[in-house]
C-alpha cells in the first residue's frame, strides 16, 4: 500500500498524496483569504454558498452533541471540506486523490479518535474516563479495547474502500471501453459517490466524537 | 511453476467468494433504504432526521462490505500481481 513517490526534496520522499494534499492546502487557504476579505451584513455572491457551508455544519455537530459541540465545529468543517475537496479532486484528469491512499484516511481517523478520548477525558475526568472500559462488566474491557480500535479502521477503511474502489472499477472500464461510458461513471465515482462519503465520514466523526463525550 | 499457478488460482477464487459480502450487505442496505422511504411517507415532517439515520446506519453496516474489499485488494496487489509476474517470468 506504498504511495508512488514522485520525486525528493533533499532526501524526503514527496509522495503523488502529499502532493496533492499540499495543492488542496494551497487552494483552500488561497480561497479562504481571497473569500472572506470583505464579508458583509448582507450577503453577496459567494459569501452566501460559505455561510451555507458553515451554517450546514454547524447545525449538524449542535444538533447531534448539542451546545457544548460548538468547540468542534472548526475541525469537523475542516474534515468535510479536506475530504469533500480530495474526493471530487480525482475527477481532473492526471490528478488522485489524497483519500484514494490509506494512510491519509487512518491519519484523519485517529485524528477523530484522538480528539473524542482528548474531550472524553477533560470532560469525565481521567478515572472516570477509564472506568468506562469496563462497563458493563469487568471481563468486557479487551472486547471494549477491539471496539475503539476496529471503530478507527473501520471509519478509514470505509473511505478508503469506496474512493480506492471506484478509482479500480474506472481503470477497468477504461481499459474496456475508453469513449463515451466512462464520462457519467466518472461523474457517478467521482461527483456522486465522492459527496455521499464526504457525509457519511463527516457524520461518523460527529457520531464518534459524540458517542465518546456522553 | 504448478504450485504457484495453484496459489495464484486459489487466491482468485477466494477473492470472489469474500466479495459475496458485498452482495449481502447491498440487501441490507437496500431493506433500509426501502424502510427509510416507507417511515418517510407516513412521517414526511421527520424526513431530514430519517435521511440521516439511515445515512449512518448505511454506513455502518457497510463495514463488512468494505473490510472484504479491503481483503481482495490486499490478497490481489501485494500477494497475487507479484506471483503472476514470477509465473510469466517461467514461461
Amino acid at each position: 500500500m506504498e504511495a508512488e513517490v514522485l520525486f525528493y526534496i533533499h532526501s524526503f520522499p514527496i509522495s503523488k498524496p502529499l502532493l496533492f494534499t499540499w495543492i488542496i492546502m494551497a487552494a483552500v487557504s488561497v480561497a479562504c483569504f481571497l473569500l472572506t476579505r470583505d464579508l458583509k451584513k448582507v450577503p453577496r455572491g459567494a459569501q452566501h454558498f460559505l455561510e451555507l457551508a458553515v451554517d450546514g455544519i454547524e447545525n449538524l455537530v449542535v444538533g447531534n452533541m448539542g451546545p457544548e459541540g460548538k468547540k468542534f465545529v472548526p475541525l469537523i468543517l475542516t474534515i468535510a471540506v479536506y475530504v469533500g475537496i480530495s474526493n471530487i479532486i480525482g475527477v481532473i484528469p492526471g490528478a488522485s486523490s489524497p483519500t484514494e491512499n490509506l494512510n491519509t484516511t487512518l491519519t484523519l481517523a485517529s485524528i477523530v479518535f484522538l480528539v473524542g478520548h482528548w474531550a472524553a477525558i477533560k470532560k469525565k475526568g481521567l478515572w472516570t474516563w477509564f472506568k468506562g472500559f469496563f462497563e458493563p462488566y469487568f471481563f468486557m474491557f479487551p472486547i471494549n479495547i477491539a471496539g475503539e480500535i476496529s471503530q478507527v479502521i473501520s471509519h478509514a477503511f470505509r473511505l478508503y474502500g469506496n474512493v480506492y474502489g471506484g478509482g479500480i472499477l474506472l481503470g477497468i472500464i477504461y481499459m474496456v471501453a475508453p469513449y463515451v461510458l466512462p464520462t457519467p461513471l466518472l461523474g457517478w465515482f467521482g461527483i456522486f459517490s465522492g459527496i455521499i462519503q464526504t457525509a457519511v465520514f463527516t457524520l461518523l466523526a460527529v457520531v464518534y466524537i459524540q458517542i465518546k463525550i456522553s | 511453476m504448478l504450485e504457484i499457478a495453484i496459489i495464484v488460482a486459489a487466491i482468485a477464487i477466494g477473492s470472489g467468494i469474500a466479495l459475496v459480502a458485498g452482495g449481502l450487505v447491498g440487501i441490507g442496505e437496500g431493506y433500509a433504504a426501502g424502510k427509510a422511504v416507507e417511515a418517510m411517507a407516513r412521517q414526511p415532517e421527520m424526513e431530514g432526521q430519517i435521511r440521516t439515520t439511515m445515512i449512518l446506519g448505511q454506513a455502518v453496516s457497510e463495514s463488512g462490505a468494505i473490510y472484504s474489499l479491503a481483503v481482495v485488494l490486499l490478497l490481489i496487489f501485494t500477494v497475487m500481481l507479484p506471483l503472476v509476474n514470477r509465473l510469466l517470468e517461467l514461461l
